[in-house]
């Protein structure tokens, strides 16, 4: 019985992360002017994404830069589906897509404590608060990108995807 | 009299149709380049729009701001370089060049119909209003991530607070980009008044978690689009374009930094460490 309720628990978890997950995707979807009839496309692939990441990395046992790496590769293959059917570059969608798990947080942590040390001077904290958030949202990045080119770079070699 | 053979001679060498040919394959170039297409679509829409329209090969380098293209046609070149000025990211673009191409490709569409059609292409954006709604709503949802990632709670103030705070960044936003101004002014600008907003809750203790929504207001700032363009092309072999796009983005990360720092230093709220 208690089993069960810990499973509806992350389940629940995970649902709400899956509709909060899309809010972003839209938003900035509209920032980049992704064409209105593919902004669908956009909602459900973010959410898709950040869900996945998330029980990956929360409910699961990888570590956040491979769960964002599978889920950047799943989202990547749903994308190229939805391409080929609506004639546009998967990228129209994806990018949009991915925006939910851009490390945003951490880039900025990075950035503030690197002026901090200009400013006060040199502190191991300090350093230490800086290479932490840099590396890690270098990483998340990189496995981003990495994750959306995957497929075109295994599947698609010699031809193009639309 | 030697000059003016020269002259006549150049200008029957190339054929007006591949002129017209690889001025349109470069405007497609710069059209994809200027509204934020990574550079291995930017290379493969401009060669198959040029074999598509008859030539037998089109060579594109791309460069930071710039793109060059030559069309080879029975063994004469012609090439023309074009300057690459920023539009912001637009996928409406994107595809509609990119759909020209197609239509190309399945011959639906002559060298008149491409120069056409092209030529129609109106950038599409969304109102002001509605992506500031928006923007202000994704950055609420954040929040929300955020604290469901760490298992934390808020009230419902820290994000009405957040969206509030991003939802006007977004709006001051696109209203220095409408004036042109440097995006990295732009940035630095709007984030002080974002980090100005939410530093309100902290100081006059609003809200349950105030710094939840300092870093929440200013996650609309991050450019991701420029950060995962830079690392694809990186990828993909174009490291020239690559390390533009995430100086750039970085540069952007920076005065945005500039932007919060300014704020906290103003209302001395320093939550971020």
């Amino acid at each position: 019985m208690e089993h069960l309720d810990l499973v509806m628990n992350s389940l629940l978890t995970v649902l709400q992360d899956f509709g909060l997950a899309a809010v972003p995707a839209v938003g900035f979807a509209m920032i980049f002017n992704v064409p209105k009839p593919a902004l669908k496309y956009c909602a459900v692939a973010g959410a898709i994404g950040h869900a996945l990441r998330f029980s990956l990395y929360k409910i699961g046992p990888l570590p956040v830069e491979w769960a964002t790496l599978i889920a950047a590769c799943i989202v990547s293959v749903i994308g190229i589906h939805w391409a080929q059917k609506w004639r546009a570059h998967p990228k129209v969608f994806t990018v949009a897509a991915m925006i939910p798990m851009i490390p945003g947080v951490y880039a900025f942590t990075a950035l503030l404590a690197a002026v901090e040390i200009e400013r006060k001077g040199f502190s191991p904290e300090l350093l230490k608060t800086a290479l932490d958030n840099g590396l890690k949202a270098f990483f998340i990045v990189a496995a981003l990108a990495v994750g959306l080119a995957l497929p075109g770079l295994l599947f698609y070699r010699r031809r193009p995807v639309v | 009299m030697e000059d003016r053979r020269m002259s006549t001679d150049t200008s029957s060498w190339i054929k007006a149709d591949q002129r017209e040919i690889t001025r349109l394959c470069a405007q497609t170039g710069v059209m994809l380049l200027q509204h934020g297409a990574e550079s291995a679509l930017v290379e493969s829409v401009a060669r198959r729009l040029g074999l598509a329209l008859g030539m037998d090969s089109l060579e594109v380098a791309l460069m930071a701001n710039g793109i060059t293209v030559t069309t080879i046609c029975e063994g004469r070149c012609h090439t023309t370089v074009r300057r690459n000025i920023d539009r912001g990211i637009n996928m409406h673009v994107v595809t509609e060049v990119q759909r020209t191409m197609l239509l190309a490709e399945e011959k639906q569409l002559d060298l008149a119909g491409v120069g056409r059609r092209l030529g129609e292409i109106q950038p599409f954006r969304y109102p002001r209003l509605l992506v500031s709604v928006m923007v202000g709503l994704s950055c609420a949802a954040f929040a929300r991530l955020g604290l469901l990632a760490r298992g934390g709670e808020a009230d419902f103030g820290t994000f009405l607070l957040t969206f509030i705070a991003s939802g006007v960044a977004m709006q001051v936003r696109q209203y220095l980009a409408h004036l042109h101004f440097n995006p990295l002014v732009n940035f630095a600008a709007a984030a002080f008044v974002a980090t100005s907003i939410a530093a309100q809750g902290v100081i006059h203790g609003w809200v349950d978690s105030p710094k939840v929504a300092m870093s929440a207001c200013v996650l609309l700032f991050v450019p991701g689009f420029p950060l995962i363009n830079a690392v694809s092309d990186m990828v993909k072999g174009y490291i020239n374009t690559g390390i533009s796009r995430g100086v750039m983005a970085v540069l952007l990360l920076l005065a945005c930094c500039g932007g919060i720092i300014c704020a906290m230093t103003a209302w001395n709220t320093w939550t971020w460490l």
